[in-house]
C-alpha cells in the first residue's frame, strides 16, 4: 500500500513537471528539465570491495567462514540484530584481551534502510571487478569495459553533467577521495570532449591534503592580503599568461572563479589550524582512514556546502589478506555512514534537503584464497569472472523517497551499478537531459524508475 | 702567304670577340622575392605542460637556489595531486615555500634601483628566455607605479603563471 501511494505521489509530481519547465540556477530555461526532487546529495562509494553475504544478507562467519554464526554488523544502516557470539569486528577488549570484542555503538536510533529505501540485490553487471572500474562507472554511469588504468573516464561524470546541463559552479561539486593511489585524482572529469576539465569537479584527498604531504608542503601557507597584495599576483599573472591563454595553455585548473579559489585556500587553512588543535568533526571511532575521511568530508560539507559531494571508501579491501580487519573495516565503514547522516542534518542548509546514496563500486568474490588471519579464518579476494563480486546493494534516504521500502531480492535482482548517475541527475531535475546524450551504460536507469 | 694567315686569323679573333661581346651583352633578369616566415610568440615554443615532478624541481630550484630532496619530491608530488584544481594547488604550494626562511629572494632595493635588469633576470630565471620590448616596459612601468610592490609578489606571479608551467 505504501508502494503504491508512493508511485502514486511519483507519477503526480512527474506528470505535474513535465509541462512545467524549471528555471536554472544559470537563469537558462531547459525544457527537459524538472524541478530537483533534492537540493543535496551525498554519494559514498562504499567501500572497497563489499561481500554481499556480510553486508545485506548479514551472514558474519555462516557463509564466509563456516562458522554458525550470524548476524548485521552494519546497524546505522540496515535493520537486524548483531551478532551474538564470535565478536571480532568492534573495538579491542585490552582488559580481557580480545581482539575487536566491544561492538562500536549504533550512532543513528533508526537505521538508514527505514529512513529509506534499499536496493538489496544491485548488479555491477559488466566488466571485472576492478576498484577503478567501479568508482569509474558509479561516477560515469558507464562501465568503460575497454578503458585501461591511469586514464579519466571515457564517459561524462555525473560533476561534468551537472556543471554543465544544471548551472552547477566548480565548488558545488566535489570527488573526496580516500586517498590519491587507484587513478581517484582522475574521477573527477572525463576524457570526453564535449565535457572535460572545463565542467569538472573539485577533487581532494584529504588523508594526504592534510598528512604528512599537505604538512610539508601546504601547511602554513602565506596569507596575501587581497586588496594590496593579491590583486597585484593577478594583474601581472594575467599580463603573463595572455599568451598561453590565447593559445589553451593553461595550467590544469577547474575553472573555479576566483572567489571559489579563495574559498578553497581558505578551507585548506582553516581544516589545518582544525587539524593543529585537535578540533576537526570525526567519527566517535576514527581509527582508520576511511573513518578520517569521512570526517574530513563533513568539514567539507560545512564550508562549501556543496550540490553534490562523492565520498570514496576503501578500507574494506583489507580483505584480500585479513577477514578480521575485512569485518571490523566493515563495521567501521558502517559507523562513518551513520555518523555522516547524523551529521548533514546538523549543518542548518543541508539539514532534510539532502539525500545520501550508498552503494559499493563492487562485490568481493564467493570462494576464499588460501590466506588465513589469527582467528584462523580465509580471507578473500575480488576476482574478474566471479558471480559474486557483480552481487552489490544501493541505498538512499532523504526528501521524498519512500521510508523503510525494499525494491527487489535474492532471487529478482533490481538495479545496476550504472544507475546512481541517473538517479542523481534525476533528483537535480536533469535525468532526461543526461539519458538523451546517449553516453550512459544501456542498462543504466534512475533508481526511482526501477521502483 | 703569311699574309693570308694572319688575316684569317684575325677574322676568326674578330668573330670571337663579336660573339662574346653579343653574348655578354645578353641582359639578365633577377626577381627577388621574401620566403614566407611564420610570425609567433617568443614563448611560442613551450607547447608542452611540465609533470608535477618538473614543475616542483624547477620551482624549488628557482626558489630556493638548490635542488630538492628526493624524499621532499615525493611528499610535494603527493601533496599537489590531493587537489584537482592545480592552479589552487600551485598558489598553495608557492605561498608555502614563500613563508620558508630559505627561500632566496632578490632585495625590493635592488629591484627598485635597476627595474630593468631585475625584470630581465626574473624572466631568465623563471621563463629561461628574455623579456620582450613590450612586456619589459610593462613590467618596467607596473614596477615604478606601485611603490608597494614587492619581489617576492613579482616572484610569486611568475612562478605561478602557466607560462611556468609549461616548457
Amino acid at each position: 500500500m505504501k508502494r503504491r501511494n508512493f508511485i502514486k505521489t511519483s507519477s503526480l509530481a512527474s506528470a505535474g513537471t513535465i509541462s512545467m519547465p524549471y528555471i536554472l540556477p544559470s537563469g537558462l530555461i531547459n525544457m527537459t528539465t524538472t524541478a530537483p526532487m533534492s537540493e543535496y546529495v551525498v554519494f559514498v562509494l562504499f567501500a572497497g570491495g563489499v561481500r554481499q553475504q556480510e553486508a545485506v544478507l548479514q551472514r558474519y562467519l555462516a557463509e564466509g567462514q563456516n562458522e554458525n554464526v550470524e548476524g548485521n554488523i552494519m546497524y546505522n544502516m540496515l535493520t537486524g540484530a548483531p551478532p551474538d557470539d564470535k565478536i571480532a569486528y568492534g573495538l579491542d577488549d585490552t582488559a580481557n584481551n580480545i581482539i575487536g570484542g566491544i561492538p562500536i555503538d549504533p550512532i543513528l536510533q533508526t537505521p538508514l534502510d527505514q529512513i529509506g529505501t534499499l536496493f538489496p540485490e544491485v548488479r555491477f553487471s559488466k566488466g571485472g571487478a576492478g576498484h577503478f572500474t567501479g568508482l569509474s562507472t558509479g561516477v560515469s554511469g558507464n562501465y568503460s569495459t575497454t578503458q585501461g588504468l591511469k586514464s579519466r573516464p571515457s564517459a561524462p561524470t555525473i560533476f561534468e553533467y551537472l556543471r554543465r546541463h544544471a548551472g552547477f559552479k566548480a565548488t558545488d561539486c566535489w570527488f573526496v577521495g580516500v586517498g590519491i593511489t587507484g587513478s581517484r585524482p582522475l574521477l573527477n572529469f572525463s576524457a570526453n570532449e564535449d565535457y572535460g576539465r572545463r565542467y569538472g569537479g573539485n577533487f581532494i584527498a584529504p588523508t594526504t591534503t592534510f598528512g604528512s604531504p599537505g604538512m610539508q608542503h601546504f601547511m602554513n601557507f602565506k596569507n596575501y592580503h587581497p586588496d594590496t597584495e593579491w590583486t597585484k599576483i593577478l594583474e601581472m599573472r594575467d599580463f603573463l599568461n595572455q599568451n598561453f591563454r590565447n593559445e589553451g595553455l593553461e595550467i590544469s585548473h577547474l575553472y573555479n572563479d576566483v572567489e571559489e579559489e579563495d574559498s578553497i585556500k581558505e578551507f585548506v587553512k582553516a581544516t589545518f589550524e582544525k587539524v593543529n588543535s585537535g578540533s576537526l568533526t570525526l567519527p566517535p571511532v576514527n581509527d582508520n582512514g576511511d573513518l578520517k575521511t569521512i570526517g574530513y568530508a563533513v568539514e567539507l560539507l560545512n564550508w562549501f556546502k556543496p550540490k553534490l559531494t562523492v565520498v570514496d571508501m576503501s578500507n574494506i579491501d583489507v580483505c584480500h589478506g585479513n577477514y578480521t580487519a575485512y569485518l571490523k573495516n566493515l563495521h567501521r565503514g558502517d559507523h562513518g555512514i551513520g555518523f555522516l547522516w547524523r551529521e548533514i542534518q546538523r549543518i542548518p542548509e543541508m539539514a532534510g534537503k539532502t539525500t545520501l546514496i550508498v552503494m559499493p563500486e563492487h562485490g568481493r568474490d564467493l570462494e576464499p584464497n588460501p590466506i588465513m588471519d589469527d582467528n584462523d579464518w580465509f580471507a578473500y579476494d575480488h576476482s574478474g569472472g566471479n558471480e559474486n563480486t557483480r552481487r552489490i546493494f544501493s541505498l538512499m534516504a532523504g526528501p521524498g523517497i519512500q521510508a523503510g521500502l525494499r525494491v527487489g531480492g535474492v532471487n529478482n535482482p533490481i538495479g545496476d551499478a550504472s544507475d546512481i548517475v541517473p538517479t542523481i541527475a534525476d533528483l537535480f531535475g536533469v535525468k532526461d537531459t543526461v539519458i538523451n546524450k546517449g553516453l550512459l551504460d544501456p542498462t543504466a536507469r534512475s533508481l526511482f524508475d526501477r521502483i | 702567304m703569311n699574309m693570308q694567315t694572319s688575316g684569317r686569323t684575325a677574322i676568326k679573333l674578330l668573330g670571337l670577340i663579336g660573339i662574346m661581346l653579343f653574348v655578354s651583352c645578353e641582359k639578365e633578369y633577377y626577381v627577388y622575392g621574401i620566403n614566407d616566415v611564420e610570425i609567433t610568440p617568443v614563448n611560442s615554443f613551450k607547447d608542452k605542460p611540465k609533470t608535477h615532478s618538473q614543475y616542483i624541481s624547477i620551482l624549488y630550484a628557482n626558489m630556493f637556489q638548490k635542488a630538492i630532496g628526493p624524499n621532499q619530491m615525493l611528499q610535494a608530488l603527493k601533496a599537489i595531486e590531493s587537489i584537482g584544481d592545480k592552479q589552487v594547488a600551485y598558489d598553495i604550494l608557492v605561498s608555502k615555500y614563500m613563508n620558508d626562511p630559505d627561500v632566496k629572494l632578490p632585495s625590493n632595493e635592488s629591484m627598485r634601483s635597476d627595474p630593468e635588469e631585475f625584470v630581465r633576470d626574473t624572466y631568465k630565471r623563471f621563463l629561461v628566455r628574455q623579456p620582450t620590448e613590450a612586456e619589459l616596459q610593462w613590467m618596467i612601468n607596473y614596477i615604478e607605479s606601485r611603490p608597494s610592490l614587492t619581489t617576492e609578489l613579482v616572484y610569486f606571479s611568475f612562478a605561478t603563471s602557466n607560462e611556468h608551467a609549461h616548457y
